[in-house]
Formats: C-alpha cells, sequence, structure tokens
C-alpha cells in the first residue's frame, strides 16, 4: 500500500471531490478514532512542556497503528466531505491509544530532560527515521488528530519525501478543502493555519502563483492561502536554541554559566551554522508575516526561557521579576512589536513591561539588545530576507551571520562576559541586580511624578478637620516635632490653599527635615501667593542652592535684594534674565555697606556665594551674620554646611553640634553630621548619626542612600537588608547614639 | 577651575578639596587608577565637559587626561553623575541601561563606586 499512491489518487488529476481519490480521507478514518481516551491525551499535551517536536513524535508514535485492519478498506463515498467526516467520527481505536502512550513515553525532545521526570539516557532527539511513505503517513495522521485536541499543528521539518511537484499540488488542494471539513467548528484562521504547516512540513511550496489555478473553488483556496499567518518557524528555533543550550549547560542555578553558554553562542558562529542546518530543513516561508512568526518564536523560545528558569530551585530566581518578565513574554501577555514592548491582554496598571519600556528609550536599552539577542528578531526584513535567499544555501549561511552580527551581539557578549568575569556584578547574582533595577525604575517613575514643584500631600492626615491646624501646626513647629507639623501645615493648606504663611512653615518644616524637594515645592506654592515674601525668597534660594540648580537659585536671590525695601535701589531696574553672579554679589557687598548690622543680608551673601562656591567668603559672610545673631541654629547649620563642602569637616561638626544644642531635633543638621564624618572617613560614627536622622525623618531619601554607603564602607553588608527595608527599629538597636 | 553650569562642577570641586584630606588621601592609596569623567549637560556625547579624576595624584582637574591614557573612561549626563555619586543610581544598573558608556578596563569601572565621592552638605 505505497502511501504514495493513496495520497496521488492514482491519478494525474488534481480535483477534489473526485469519489476516486479520498486517499487522505481514507487515511484518517483508518486511524483516528475519536475515542474519548486519545482525546484527553490530545488535550494533556499542552500542558506538557513538550510543545516543540510533536510532529516527530506523532511519527514515531503512530507507526504501530499503522497496521490497522481498516487500513485497507477504504470506504467509497460520493463526497469527500462526508466520507472523512464519518470516518472522523468513528469509533476508538485502542491501537491508537497505544500509539498514545508511546509518544508520551520518554521519547521526548531533550527539553523534557531538564524536568528531572526523564532519565537522561533518553534525551534523544527524534531522529526522522523510517520509510519516506510511513513519515508521510503518520504526518498525515498528525495533521488529521490535531484537529481532536484543538491543537495548532506543528510543523516539522521532514526528510526528503520525494513528493513529485504533481504530488504535492494534490496534496495541498485537498489537505486544504479537508481541513476546512475537518475543523469546520474552528476558525478560519485555526484551518489556514493547520493547512499551511502541513504543506510547509512536506516541503510543498505554499507559493500559490506555482501552481496551475482551476477555477472556482481553488480561487477561494488560493485566498485562504494568502491569508494565512503560518507558525512555521517557531518550534524549530526553540529546537536549535534549546539543544546548543542544553549542551552548554552545565549547572542549574548558576547565572554566569548562562552568560558564558550564551557568548557561547555567539562567539563562535557555531550557532549560526547550527541554525542554518535546522533551516535547510525547513520549508519555504512563502506569505510569512514578519510579525506574527518571531513573536510567535520568541514566545516560544522565552518560555522555554523561562521555563528553565524556573527549574533553578533558588527562590530568588523564582521570584524574580526578570523571570516573571519572561514568562509573560512566554505567555504571551506582553509581545515585542517592532522593538517595543506591548502588553497584551493583563496591562495591570504599573504594569512591569509598559513601564519599563516608557523609561526607555534608547538603541542601548538592555530589553532591545536582549530581545534582539534572544529572540532573534531584527525586523521583519530579516525574516524577508532569509525567505528570498532560501534558494541558494551557500549565501545564505553568510547573509544570516552577517545579519546577526549587525547585531553587535558579539560586543554585548563581549561586555556581559568580561563584567561576569571581573565579578562586575558583585555579589549580587546577575538576577538581583536585575531585580534592583526594576525597583529603581518604579521608584524612578514615582518620582518623577512628584519632582519638580509639584507638592506631594501626606495619606492619612490625623489634623484634617482640626479646627486651627495652623496655630496646631506652629506649635508643633517649635517644639520640634517637624513631622508632627508637616502634617498640621498640610491640614492647614488644604484648608485654606492661599495661606502664604501656612505654606512657607509648611516649606521651613520639610526644609528642617532635610527634604529640599518637598520644601521647594511648599515654598513655591507660598511665592505664589506671596511674591515678596523675603523669608520665602531665602528659603527658595537656599533649597536651589542645596540641589545645585544654580540659575534658579541665583533668580530667588535676586529677587530677595530687589524686593528689600531698603536694598531695592541698589540693584539696576530692569531683572535681566541672564544675571550674572558676580553683578548680583556686588549689589549684595554695597548693600552691606549700606547696612552693616543687617544679619539677614550677611546670611543671603552666604549663601550667594556658596553657590560660586567661594567658601571662605562665604564662611566669613555666615560668621558675621553669626555674630549678629548668636542663638539661630539655622545660621549654624548653614556654616556648618559651608564648612564641611571646602572639606573642612572638623569644624563643620562642631558648627552643627552647636545648631542642634539649640534645636535637637533638626534632622538636617543630624545628616550632616552624618555626611561629614562619613567625608571624614569615620564610617561607623556617620552610621549612627544617619539612623539618628532618619528615626526622627523616616522619609528622608538621601539618608538611606547615606547610610546605606556608609554600612558598605564600614563592611556591614549584615545590615544592608535592615537598610533596604528600611527596618529602624534594628537599625536603631544596632546603632544608638 | 572654569565656572561651569553643571551641578557636577560642584561635586568635582569638593571632590578636588576632598582629595587633599586625610580621608581623600586614603582614597587614593585604595583605588590608585585614573578616571576621566564626559559629562554632558542633558544628553551623552553632546557639549560634554570633561573632568580628569586622577586618583593616583589625588587631584581633579579640567579637561581631558593628558598624562597618558585614563584607566576608565565615564560618559554620562550631568543628573545622572549626581545620582550615581550620591548612591540613589547603581553604577551597574546603570551601566546595564546604558545610561553610562564606559571605555577602558571593566576592572577599574568596578572601583568606581558612590564612596569614593564626597557628599554634600546641605545649608
Amino acid at each position: 500500500m505505497a502511501m504514495r499512491e493513496l495520497v496521488s489518487g492514482g491519478a494525474a488529476c488534481a480535483e477534489p471531490g473526485s469519489s476516486s481519490s479520498n486517499p487522505l480521507g481514507a487515511l484518517a478514518n483508518a486511524l483516528i478514532g475519536s475515542s474519548s481516551k486519545t482525546q484527553e491525551r490530545l488535550q494533556e499535551v499542552p500542558t506538557s512542556t513538550n510543545r516543540v517536536s510533536n510532529g516527530n513524535i506523532y511519527e514515531g508514535g503512530l507507526e504501530p497503528a499503522l497496521h490497522g485492519s481498516e487500513f485497507d478498506h477504504p470506504p467509497h463515498a460520493s463526497s469527500q466531505g462526508s466520507v472523512f467526516l464519518q470516518g472522523f467520527r468513528s469509533s476508538g481505536q485502542d491501537a491508537f491509544a497505544n500509539a498514545w502512550d508511546e509518544i508520551q513515553n520518554p521519547q521526548m525532545p531533550l527539553f523534557q530532560g531538564r524536568n528531572n521526570l526523564i532519565p537522561p539516557d533518553q534525551i534523544q532527539f527524534q531522529p526522522h527515521d523510517g520509510p519516506p511513505q510511513r513519515v508521510l503517513s503518520n504526518f498525515l495522521h498528525s495533521f488529521v488528530n490535531s484537529g481532536h485536541g484543538g491543537l495548532p499543528f506543528h510543523p516539522t521539518p521532514l526528510p526528503a519525501l520525494g513528493l513529485s511537484k504533481g504530488e504535492k499540488q494534490r496534496i495541498r488542494d485537498r489537505s486544504s478543502i479537508m481541513a476546512r471539513h475537518l475543523f469546520a467548528d474552528k476558525n478560519e484562521d485555526f484551518v489556514n493555519a493547520q493547512v499551511n504547516a502541513l504543506l510547509s512540513s512536506l516541503d510543498i511550496d505554499t507559493d500559490v502563483q506555482a501552481r496551475v489555478t482551476p477555477p472556482g473553488r481553488s480561487q477561494e483556496m488560493e485566498n485562504v492561502w494568502n491569508d494565512s499567518q503560518s507558525m512555521q518557524n517557531g518550534p524549530r528555533d526553540a529546537d536549535g536554541w534549546i539543544a546548543e543550550y542544553d549542551q552548554h549547560r552545565v549547572q542549574k542555578g548558576d547565572p554566569n554559566v548562562w552568560a558564558q553558554s550564551f557568548e557561547q553562542l555567539h562567539g563562535a558562529n557555531g550557532w549560526a551554522s547550527e541554525f542554518e542546518n535546522e533551516q535547510s530543513q525547513i520549508a519555504s516561508f512563502g506569505q510569512v508575516r514578519g510579525a506574527s512568526v518571531p513573536s510567535l518564536a520568541a514566545m516560544e523560545q522565552t518560555r522555554v526561557l523561562a521555563h528553565t528558569l524556573a527549574q533553578n530551585p533558588d527562590p530568588k530566581f523564582k521570584s524574580s521579576k526578570f523571570l516573571q518578565f519572561v514568562s509573560k513574554m512566554s505567555r504571551g501577555e506582553i509581545t515585542f512589536e517592532d522593538n517595543q514592548v506591548k502588553s497584551s491582554g493583563l496591562p495591570a496598571p504599573g504594569d512591569w513591561a509598559t513601564e519599563y519600556q516608557q523609561q526607555f528609550n534608547g538603541g542601548q536599552s538592555w530589553v532591545d539588545q536582549f530581545e534582539r539577542e534572544e529572540l532573534f528578531r531584527g525586523s521583519a526584513g530579516w525574516v524577508n530576507e532569509f525567505t528570498t535567499a532560501r534558494e541558494q544555501q551557500g549565501p545564505v549561511d553568510d547573509q544570516w551571520v552577517n545579519e546577526f552580527s549587525k547585531l553587535h551581539v558579539q560586543d554585548w557578549a563581549d561586555e556581559f562576559g568580561r563584567q561576569v568575569g571581573e565579578g562586575i556584578l558583585g555579589d549580587d547574582s546577575w538576577a538581583d541586580t536585575y531585580d534592583e533595577y526594576l525597583n529603581e525604575q518604579t521608584i524612578v517613575k514615582q518620582q518623577s511624578v512628584t519632582s519638580k514643584g509639584v507638592y506631594v500631600f501626606s495619606k492619612l492626615n490625623p489634623y484634617v478637620g482640626h479646627p486651627n491646624p495652623f496655630q496646631e501646626g506652629q506649635e508643633l513647629f517649635r517644639e520640634g516635632l517637624l513631622s508632627e507639623a508637616v502634617l498640621a501645615l498640610e491640614a492647614e493648606v488644604l484648608k485654606n490653599p492661599d495661606n502664604s504663611e501656612g505654606w512657607r512653615f509648611l516649606g521651613l518644616a520639610h526644609a528642617e527635615n532635610d527634604d529640599d524637594q518637598q520644601a521647594i515645592a511648599a515654598m513655591m506654592r507660598a511665592h505664589e501667593a506671596d511674591p515678596t515674601n523675603l523669608e520665602v525668597l531665602l528659603a527658595l534660594g537656599v533649597s536651589h542652592t542645596n540641589e545645585l540648580e544654580q540659575a534658579a537659585a541665583l533668580k530667588y536671590l535676586y529677587s530677595w535684594l530687589r524686593h528689600h525695601p531698603k536694598y531695592g535701589t541698589v540693584s539696576s531696574p530692569e531683572l535681566s534674565d541672564s544675571l550674572h553672579h558676580a553683578d548680583v554679589a556686588r549689589y549684595f557687598s554695597d548693600a552691606a555697606k549700606i547696612s552693616p548690622e543687617d544679619a539677614d543680608l550677611h546670611a543671603v551673601l552666604g549663601v550667594l556665594y556658596n553657590l560660586s562656591r567661594e567658601y571662605d567668603d562665604a564662611a566669613e559672610s555666615f560668621v558675621t551674620a553669626l555674630k549678629l545673631r548668636p542663638y539661630d541654629y539655622s545660621l549654624w547649620n548653614k556654616l556648618g554646611a559651608t564648612q564641611a563642602n571646602s572639606a573642612q569637616a572638623a569644624d563643620a561638626i562642631l558648627a552643627y553640634q552647636h545648631a542642634l544644642d539649640l534645636k535637637p531635633n533638626y534632622v538636617r543638621a543630624w545628616a550632616n553630621m552624618g555626611i561629614s564624618y562619613a567625608n571624614q572617613g569615620m564610617y561607623e560614627d556617620s552610621i549612627r548619626y544617619y539612623v539618628r536622622a532618619l528615626a526622627m525623618n523616616p522619609k528622608a531619601d538621601n539618608a538611606w542612600q547615606y547610610l546605606r554607603i556608609s554600612l558598605s564602607c564600614a563592611s556591614r553588608t549584615d545590615m544592608m537588608e535592615a537598610c533596604d527595608s528600611r527596618n529602624l527599629e534594628v537599625l536603631q538597636k544596632e546603632f544608638p547614639l | 577651575m572654569a565656572k561651569s553650569s553643571l551641578k557636577s562642577a560642584a561635586l568635582m570641586e569638593q571632590m578636588k578639596a576632598h582629595l587633599s584630606t586625610d580621608a581623600g588621601k586614603d582614597i587614593v592609596k585604595k583605588v590608585n587608577l585614573v578616571y576621566q569623567l564626559n559629562i554632558a549637560p542633558k544628553k551623552i556625547g553632546f557639549n560634554e565637559e570633561i573632568y580628569v579624576v586622577d586618583l593616583k595624584k589625588g587631584e581633579v582637574t579640567q579637561g581631558p587626561y593628558e598624562g597618558g591614557k585614563p584607566d576608565a573612561t565615564f560618559s554620562f549626563t550631568d543628573d545622572d553623575f549626581i545620582k550615581i555619586s550620591s548612591g540613589k543610581m547603581n553604577p551597574q544598573i546603570a551601566f546595564m541601561r546604558g545610561a553610562i558608556k564606559i571605555k577602558g578596563s571593566m576592572s577599574a569601572a568596578t572601583k568606581f563606586t558612590p564612596d569614593i565621592f564626597p557628599k554634600p552638605s546641605k545649608m
């Protein structure tokens, strides 16, 4: 029983519908049964990780089933469709069930081997054995079977079956029609996909121009072909990648190995040639849609990758966001389209993938590199190029390799390899570092909302509804309870948004709490409410100086001068945009000559000199101011900061101590103390001061960063976790003052 | 140093002063490398200001390194450098993101950590 004869129907004619030629139908009828058992098995398949070479499995497993007796009696029927359907619904067969058992048993592709379910010696890539007829028959069986479980049919490369062009045409025609009937309950796309897959595996050219076009019906089929989307290349990519990967994989759970093996993949052109070999077995791409093929390929590969990573028992891996991301990719929740991450289906707010992509626009982005390297997705152009070049095997090697090398894989792999080699990733495992990055991204996103002038109110404010929050706030401020004062004052400005004093106090409280961002935001509102308030202007000048925003700081300090009742005349009347520091300084000096006893003036001058980093002059100004107002804690802090920034840390500490004597809850001064100790290399001491500052204001983000640095400098990595989780209790216990 | 509008310039000056202190001398002893920093105001590679942090001699100068090749050259934006030196941004992560471009010895680059920089005090 030559399969060939069956297929060709013993006639040269390709007309579908002729009664004598229903070989495939008969075949299918013979072997399939709609036994419930087989259906179950079929439905099991999606959950198994073996999606890769079902075709091979089918052929291996179905072999025994070929010898069923029914096979020799193809029913005669007038219409192909009805016969087929009849066969389709016929009752089950044990033979088939047995065959399926064989499939499930370890003739799995080597990917399964990592599951620890399969003994390693059975990791064999299913060879294409068997005489061509058997191969073809099995293959066709599987095609029909695939309708049962609703599985997409997987195209597999089959060895040359020696099908003539005519035979190929017949197969194509018949199978497409059959598929329509067979999968009548499925949607069009499924049908098309199935047929495509079948034909591609049989190495049948799907290019419709190549064949003679019979009228009518085949036009329809032509359209069907043209519209089809193909999954041809997906599993094959994964095959090759898996094969390579598995060979190189030394042990689980070592990210370095992954990097190295990856390097090897790309370093030698071994992978390239391997891929090339694989490709030579695959049918032409035909009307490949660039977008869908790689995305499906990507899904497949990432699923493989995700699975592999998930095998790692290390909990860090499992919980890592990277793994989740890859898993998402593999499940198709996220797809890459044109180098953009597109999240589909479950776009939760703060969805990591979209967020991530939004942060990232650069050709050098890690995601881009990763997707290029991992998913081999240059662009649709790559696929097309490959398609057109398929005819010539030789040049394809070069083309593909060239294309691939253009993706700068080598550079990246080298860099990465070196990094790993040099241990640049430090103590953190690669996954950890990546997690850190992700966390950072979310923080950055949050921060970008709050930055630059937008005040962020606290949630859960107990003072909202208080009868007189402003008074309460001022009282709390005087007592030195800065964080409480902040809450009360927030309640006030929520009630009366135009209360400039309310905003000013709020800004002041934030500044003393060592939060310049919020201080600026609050002070801006105060400024809006009252543009001439000198204290506001000074505070804005100071905060901007701290933030190294030179131009803005200069603007506010100059404004201070111009709005001052006494010195308004000193400066030139027009407010020039391009203020020069030297000019402004000169004005101030002139003003100082007018009234040398004005402590405020000297203070502002001091800030001005800080701006231009003329620290000696700045210190002098502050000293003068302090002589006039010795109990001004803020001036002591300013002096200290000036000295600290000019590397006179010891003097700075003395000044800070004065400030703290006057105001014990002065968070800023505590933090500055820490900085001065750290700058002197006295890290253990600095830690204590930072912790003290943070105990008073846990929201002081700067202090947390500095604490972390000091901990690592003092080699107190045991406390690093407490720092990262902002566990003040532990830190306070460990580092008391 | 010539007046610059970069925030990083303030940091560079502070570093300069810092290197003459005891702590600064310790850093020189520990690191003993020469870094060149190409700091751009907005976008890497545009309008860069070049500083050399010579942790062999213990000085900070402006302009490209004349005494040979720096052990590592970094390119980043003004804001990013501030974030790195204050510990807000992890340099490895920044590198992976492409926020830092590094040339030269990778091992030298790994020693470029936040703790070699003095922190600015706040008035």
